[in-house]
């Protein structure tokens, strides 16, 4: 039944039907007709196998991030920089990507639901494209000076901090759907971050004033510079700190989330750009796939078991980080280190 | 509403030009950027600098290369997806508007800040 509701959710935004089709058809093309390893590889795998893979495993990734309520930045990324030997910049600049196109695909569903408070997001927004700007310009400028020991930093200090994301993901618990409402500070008040909207599970409206506002808005550059950074979007951190700092219902945090870092990493992404750190053939199966996943991923969000995902998810934060971790100490010490 | 619509739309069409640019890539001839040599670098684990000047290309393209070189298939890609990204600006100013009109002033300008700064970030100009 979930499979036939999918198939008419595709058929009722034709737009996603063509381009999956679209889709489907040329990478089937170039497996078919294209002499793949003509196109270098590793391995058994050819060029064009390496991107339609890359494809594959976004579309996934997109499903997984959707679900768990976070950005595909924050798998991707470490996944990718854990278990690759692509550069750390170009890993870095199409994560960025990936973290935004899923955000940028839903934007316009989740404005038409009500689910993203426009407010919100273009208050989150200056603070996260200046951290963001800033993150992506420190990435690399390091990566200039420091060379290859800037590679085995990011890696450790990336496993680290994705050790501190699994772990909150582990611990928290304490999401709260519908935060009371409090009494809003008079900044708050002054901005009118206020609103109500149409909660269909609960089959009424619901209220939410925005609090703590100046905090947040330090909080929200602290995101957009890891998120330039690392390349990680910052969807794991912008949602807790609306829905638990901000008092913001957790699904308007969400959606509100998805539309804020796509406006906030649009700025990060383009240093990497300008520099050649993003490569397009590489980028593209990574854009397509969180483009299509994420939509497909949205629809299914009310039929798969979320703590099954997010179980999964905890486990590639942890493997992930383990790796990192271990490849970082490698590359600074010279030790080898088998993990994984 | 203007702001999503705008993305959304904007964001299919930049996810079209990037799979057309994925074809051309790999089926046109004598590309002043090979598919082959590129992507073959990447798997090697080269760093960005090194992938651009092995292709006879020091410093690396920025975004006026690919304009330049539209029927490139890695041009088409990259002007793909930096329509994605810059499909933000025009809903950040367009939503200025809007805001103005239903008297939310403190938020147009807002909105007219984050524009611009993503103007400022794609020139290049403070890197």
């Amino acid at each position: 039944m979930q499979r036939l509701n999918t198939l008419k959710y595709i058929k009722n935004v034709p737009e996603l039907f063509v381009l999956i089709l679209a889709t489907s058809a040329c990478y089937l093309f170039l497996e078919t007709q294209i002499d793949g390893m003509a196109f270098g590889g590793q391995g058994s795998f050819s060029g064009v196998d390496i991107i339609v893979i890359s494809f594959l495993v976004s579309v996934i990734i997109a499903i997984v991030a959707v679900i768990a309520g976070v950005g595909g930045g924050v798998i991707f990324t470490p996944l990718l920089l854990a278990f690759t030997s692509f550069d750390t910049l170009l890993i870095r600049s199409t994560g960025l990507v990936v973290a935004m196109f899923s955000g940028l695909i839903s934007t316009g569903p989740l404005m038409r639901k009500g689910l993203a408070d426009i407010k919100i997001v273009l208050l989150g927004a200056l603070p996260i494209i200046i951290g963001g700007m800033s993150g992506s310009f420190t990435a690399i400028h390091l990566a200039r000076r420091l060379g290859e020991q800037s590679d085995g930093i990011i890696r450790l200090l990336l496993g680290l901090m994705l050790l501190f994301i699994a772990a909150v993901f582990v611990f928290k618990n304490s999401s709260s759907d519908y935060p009371a409402l409090k009494k809003s500070e008079s900044f708050s008040q002054f901005l009118k971050l206020r609103k109500t909207y149409w909660e269909s599970s609960l089959g009424s409206y619901v209220s939410y004033r925005a609090t703590n506002v100046k905090l947040s808005i330090f909080f929200f550059l602290v995101i957009g510079f890891t998120g330039g950074f690392f390349g990680l979007g910052g969807g794991w951190a912008a949602v807790p700190l609306m829905n638990l700092v901000m008092s913001i219902p957790i699904k308007v945090a969400t959606g509100t989330s998805g539309v804020l870092l796509a406006l906030g990493n649009a700025a990060a992404i383009w240093p990497y750009i300008n520099v050649g750190a993003l490569i397009g053939i590489v980028a593209a199966p990574w854009m397509l796939g969180q483009v299509i996943g994420g939509l497909i991923g949205a629809n299914l969000l009310t039929s798969l078991k979320a703590s099954a995902v997010r179980a999964l998810l905890i486990i590639i934060l942890f493997a992930s980080s383990l790796k990192l971790v271990a490849r970082g100490v490698e590359t600074l010490t010279g030790i080898e280190i088998p993990v994984l | 509403m203007i702001y999503g619509q705008t993305i959304y739309w904007l964001t299919l069409l930049s996810s079209f030009l990037v799979l057309l640019g994925t074809v051309v890539s790999f089926i046109e001839k004598d590309s002043p950027i090979p598919t082959k040599q590129l992507l073959q670098s990447v798997i090697d684990g080269k760093n960005v600098d090194q992938i651009w000047q092995e292709l006879g290309l020091s410093p690396a393209p920025d975004i006026l290369f690919f304009l330049a070189n539209p029927s490139v298939g890695e041009s088409i890609t990259m002007i793909g997806i930096a329509i994605g990204v810059s499909s933000v600006v025009p809903a950040t100013f367009l939503s200025a508007y809007f805001l103005k009109k239903s008297r939310n002033p403190v938020f147009a300008i807002l909105a007219i800040l984050s524009g611009l700064l993503t103007c400022v970030a794609m020139t290049g100009i403070i890197l």
